[in-house]
């Protein structure tokens, strides 16, 4: 009698030790996922930083928007922007956080191996911009951009854009947003 | 026998705590009565549509729109550390109150985003959040019943159109002469 509840107990254990480390699996899981865009959060609150953020659900939401048909431009811009999950942009002046910047966007390239699409050198900056392909070569998941300012007046930007999108659509975005970048961005999609 | 009891308390505790958990509504309640803070309530009155004939699109978009709420945070040189410990639990509400956040900006001395609450595209709840750091804080919580990009669309565009009602946002303006006093 004594041995079989042991038993029992000892499966009991067994059994609720490997639902514990399932549920504990289950819990970790989001913050895996998070864990992906959490590179450059840090710089979201930091006073010296001008941030924009956009998440997914405004992009959802603006896809939802009514535009005139007839416009040919509103049209691509609302295909695009069904196509994207997140944009995060962080300008900063200050020399020391351009330091600190450039080594967290080349630790991210070590632990997130993206391709460099182009390098150009525009005004004097070096803009960078490194592509995630997806499914073929010119669908991008991810594309992050980094201009490296030199003095006070030349700013250093991070630029990450993610979503499931094609490069040639890249244009109509900058068209219609004021992005840093733009020229580079928009040679870059010509190719 | 231990473990089903064990789980049992943690299932319990997981929903009290969701049950206690501060909302943002529960502080807009909770500071409306406190000094430093003002609050100013909104009916979709505001926007005066009595000289206007409307479209039953713009007719559905006014009745998504329920009633608009302003909390705002007064910095008078003295209250620095409510401000920044009030913002903070603002911001940390604005997370743990399940909203989904649009979009967010901020340039040192300002910031300000934009966050939702409900399913898709038909939203319940839109909330506003600006800071300056000369001025103080407002959150602007818009209520409604499935308010849809298009809706919100319309009702920007009937503002235009309509005379405001302002009386309704006499004491904001209030605030305002009294900070340039």
């Amino acid at each position: 009698m004594k041995k079989i509840t042991i038993t029992k107990n000892k499966k009991f254990k067994l059994c609720t030790m490997k639902n514990l480390f399932i549920a504990f699996l289950f819990t970790l899981l989001p913050s895996v996922f998070f864990a992906q865009t959490t590179a450059f959060d840090k710089y979201e609150d930091n006073p010296a930083i001008n941030t924009v953020i956009v998440n997914k659900k405004m992009f959802q939401l603006m896809g939802e928007m009514k535009m005139d048909p007839k416009d040919k431009n509103a049209q691509q811009y609302i295909n695009l922007v069904k196509k994207l999950e997140s944009l995060k942009v962080f300008t900063t002046e200050s020399g020391k956080i351009s330091k600190d910047m450039k080594s967290t966007v080349d630790n991210y390239l070590k632990s997130h191996p993206l391709d460099e699409l182009m390098r150009v050198t525009e005004d004097g900056k070096a803009i960078k911009i490194f592509v995630k392909s997806g499914a073929t070569t010119s669908s991008i998941k991810e594309m992050l951009m980094f201009i490296e300012g030199g003095g006070p007046k030349d700013s250093t930007v991070v630029m990450s854009l993610t979503g499931n999108f094609d490069l040639s659509e890249l244009s109509v975005l900058t068209d219609k947003m004021s992005l840093p970048g733009g020229n580079a961005i928009k040679k870059a999609s010509k190719k | 026998m231990k473990y089903t009891l064990t789980i049992l308390a943690i299932i319990a505790l997981l929903l009290t705590s969701c049950n206690s958990e501060p909302t943002l509504q529960k502080y807009f309640v909770e500071k409306s009565e406190v000094k430093d803070f003002m609050k100013v309530d909104i009916a979709p009155s505001i926007i005066n549509t009595s000289k206007l004939t409307l479209s039953a699109e713009e007719k559905t978009a006014l009745a998504s729109l329920h009633n608009i709420n302003v909390l705002a945070f007064k910095l008078n040189g003295k209250n620095n550390a409510e401000y920044e410990k009030e913002k903070t639990i603002v911001k940390t509400l604005l997370k743990t109150d399940h909203y989904d956040e649009l979009i967010k900006f901020n340039n040192g001395t300002m910031g300000a985003s934009v966050n939702t609450k409900g399913e898709g595209q038909n939203i319940d709840e839109f909330v506003v959040f600006v800071n300056e750091a000369d001025n103080g804080f407002g959150v602007v919580r818009v209520v409604g019943k499935d308010m849809t990009p298009n809706n919100v669309m319309t009702i920007v565009s009937l503002l235009q159109k309509s005379e405001m009602n302002i009386e309704q946002l006499k004491p904001l303006k209030q605030m305002m002469m009294k900070s340039k006093m």
